[in-house]
């Protein structure tokens, strides 16, 4: 009953140096919202990085190249392909992003053969009804659902970036995070639109029967077309997609120490301001006490003062980050490999549980401070 | 005829200040009667406040023996020195000390939240401690909003709210205007004639001292019983 009570006193104490409180409320809010976007970054990082990347599929590449914009192969190398040994299927495809370098708002097209749409998604659950209609028009468009939503895009919708227009066909739900921000169209379609020609693509998205073969498989592809004009580099898409994201990864996992200082702003923060309180009520503590306040009621009511500034902060920073991240369908991308920035709910229950931790651990000092020294001589401090 | 309250065996305080030993109050001996009015006067630095400490349980003897009610709290422990005050005694301060952020009615409150105890027995208390120290008009205003009489008065409320047998003032009307600091001190001298209070007050001003039933006077650490006026 007097944890209630004490509390409620606490609050008051909040209140009388409104200012003061209001700032670090405003602080602890700005730190939390920081630690929530960093966190909801590294949770894209770690969801673009190891997604569903078939374990069965290989890259091949343009040997030395590392953006789609460089990477140019002949599209009839999927026939040479297609006879190696151990190799299910082939799909050539053209990759095309409006914007190679980093950026927040990416479109990626990506095309591939009318007719190989069941082989580039083999092993995704995809609903496959959606190719139906888009087999219909030579422009039209299947996008993520990510960007569709952050673009306002519906079926029927025209829309165009990197100076390709299409149609959309329909908006693709997927686990992927690659395909969030993609627009798939057809390959013929996209080579003209792109001025590329007819007969270049990108990469090849190609299947092996076994996924011991892979090593093997791709050691025969690049022997292939080692003297070609146009020589190869192949991996499995595990690895390619890590190499592609070896940049991203390390300057997003720089961000994790952001979020760390922020947190600990937070909670030097708080300390300072329970402190600069505590130390204007000694006598006032000292009171207290004379009058049957033991060491836990005077000890609750300073952790107390913590604990709902870090509390009411956090949650605003926790709150405005939510609102922030989950309408603006935010995702960065870097030569072509995307990464989309979900609020995920776990993130939210982390950042809370840690609002609630480090607000109470910034009062721990100041509660210590309260208490400290001979009753006799705090009261005789005036 | 009232039992006795408290009762100090050879009461001695020694501070250690360096290698000089202060000694406040020296083999004092003392009985307070329940519902007296005491009055302790005596120079700055005669150990006025220490003995009111020690008397209050808010401060422990070095050597003696001090019965509150013949149990001996000289040698209780700091939580359960805490404990008895919450239960037997209330301080009531030269500069009041009320909680700024905190209105009349909240102030008189404070020494009840750690109390089990229900919110509507609590509000009864509140009430009825404010009327008792005819401050109740005043119940809603912030400290800044009241008077010096007006504050010690909801100080004293405050006092009282816990009903303990024991108040001790140090000074109470110190900082008080001549009119302010009467009504004050008639007060306190109704809280051990209408409710049985043992009320001991440390003051400078004889004519304070006047409203209690026994003055006595601290020098040097020792106790001079008797009039002011024929002691100097
Ligand atoms: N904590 C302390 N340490 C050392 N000396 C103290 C302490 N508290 C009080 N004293 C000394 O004890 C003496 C009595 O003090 P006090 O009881 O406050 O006197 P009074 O209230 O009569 O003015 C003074 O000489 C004072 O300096
Ligand atoms: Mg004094």
């Amino acid at each position: 009953m007097w944890f209630i009570n004490l509390s409620l006193l606490s609050f008051k104490q909040i209140r009388r140096h409104w200012l003061r409180s209001l700032l670090t409320i405003a602080g602890a809010a700005c730190g939390m919202f920081l630690f929530m976007t960093v966190e909801t970054f590294q949770d894209g990082l770690k969801n673009a990085t190891e997604m569903q990347a078939g374990d069965d599929t290989l890259v091949v590449y343009r040997d030395k190249r590392f953006c789609p914009f460089t990477s140019r192969l002949p599209e009839d190398y999927s026939n040479k392909i297609a006879q190696i040994n151990g190799v299910k299927s082939v799909v050539p495809v053209q990759v095309i992003v409006n914007n190679c370098g980093t950026s927040l708002d990416t479109i990626t097209f990506r095309g591939f053969p009318e007719g190989e749409f069941h082989n580039y998604f083999a092993g995704k659950e995809i609903d496959s009804t959606l190719f139906d209609s888009w087999k219909l028009a030579s422009d039209s468009a299947i996008l993520g659902k990510e960007f569709a939503q952050r673009r306002g895009l519906k079926a029927g919708d025209r829309f165009d970036a990197a100076g390709i227009t299409v149609r959309v066909s329909g908006i693709m739900e997927s686990d992927d995070p690659q395909d969030q921000n993609t627009a798939f169209v057809h390959l013929d379609f996209l080579q003209k639109s792109s001025k590329r020609g007819l007969g270049e693509v990108t990469q090849f998205n190609v299947k092996v029967n076994d996924h011991t073969l892979l090593d093997q498989v791709a050691k025969e592809i690049d022997n292939t077309f080692r003297y070609d004009r146009e020589p190869t580099h192949t991996r499995p898409e595990k690895a390619f997609i890590a190499n592609t994201a070896k940049d991203m990864i390390e300057l997003i996992s720089f961000t994790r120490w952001l979020g760390l200082a922020a947190v600990l702003a937070v909670s030097f923060l708080i300390t300072n301001t329970v402190i600069i309180a505590v130390r204007g009520r000694v006598i006032e503590n000292a009171v207290m006490q004379a009058m049957g306040f033991q060491m836990e009621h005077l000890t609750w009511m300073t952790l107390a003062e913590g604990l709902f500034m870090g509390i009411i902060g956090g949650f605003t920073g926790i709150a405005s980050a939510y609102l922030f991240l989950s309408t603006g369908n935010f995702a960065i991308s870097a030569e072509g490999l995307s990464i989309v920035f979900n609020i995920q709910l776990e993130t939210v229950l982390k950042a809370s549980i840690l609002a609630m931790i480090i607000s109470f651990v910034a009062g721990i000092y100041p509660a210590f401070h309260s208490i400290q020294g001979n009753l006799v001589n705090r009261l005789r401090s005036h | 005829m009232n039992k006795t309250l408290i009762s100090c065996q050879g009461i001695s305080k020694v501070y250690l200040k360096g290698k000089q030993e202060i000694i406040p109050l020296n083999e004092l001996d003392l009985e307070i009667i329940q519902g007296e009015f005491l009055a302790l006067m005596g120079p700055s630095g005669s150990g006025k406040t220490t003995l009111l400490n020690i008397l209050a349980g808010i401060d422990s003897p070095s050597k003696g023996k001090l019965y509150f009610n013949d149990q001996d709290i000289s040698q209780l422990k700091r939580r359960q020195l805490t404990s008895f005050r919450a239960k037997n005694m209330a301080y009531i301060f030269q500069l009041y000390h009320l909680i700024p952020v905190l209105t009349a009615y909240e102030n008189v409150e404070l020494p009840l939240l750690t109390h089990r105890m229900s919110s509507k027995e609590r509000h009864k208390r509140v009430c009825k401690a404010l009327e008792l120290a005819k401050i109740a008009d005043r119940a809603d205003h912030y400290p800044k909003q009241l008077s010096g009489g007006q504050e010690q008065r909801v100080a004293i409320a405050r006092a009282l709210v816990t009903d303990p047998p024991l108040i001790v003032a140090d000074e109470p009307t110190g900082d008080l205007d001549q009119e302010s600091a009467q009504a004050i001190l008639t007060l306190l001298k109704s809280l051990c004639t209408d409710l049985n209070k043992t009320v001991v007050m440390v003051t400078h001003d004889p004519k304070a001292a006047a409203y209690a039933d026994r003055t006595l006077f601290l020098e040097k650490g020792v106790l001079i019983t008797g009039d002011y006026n024929v002691v100097h």
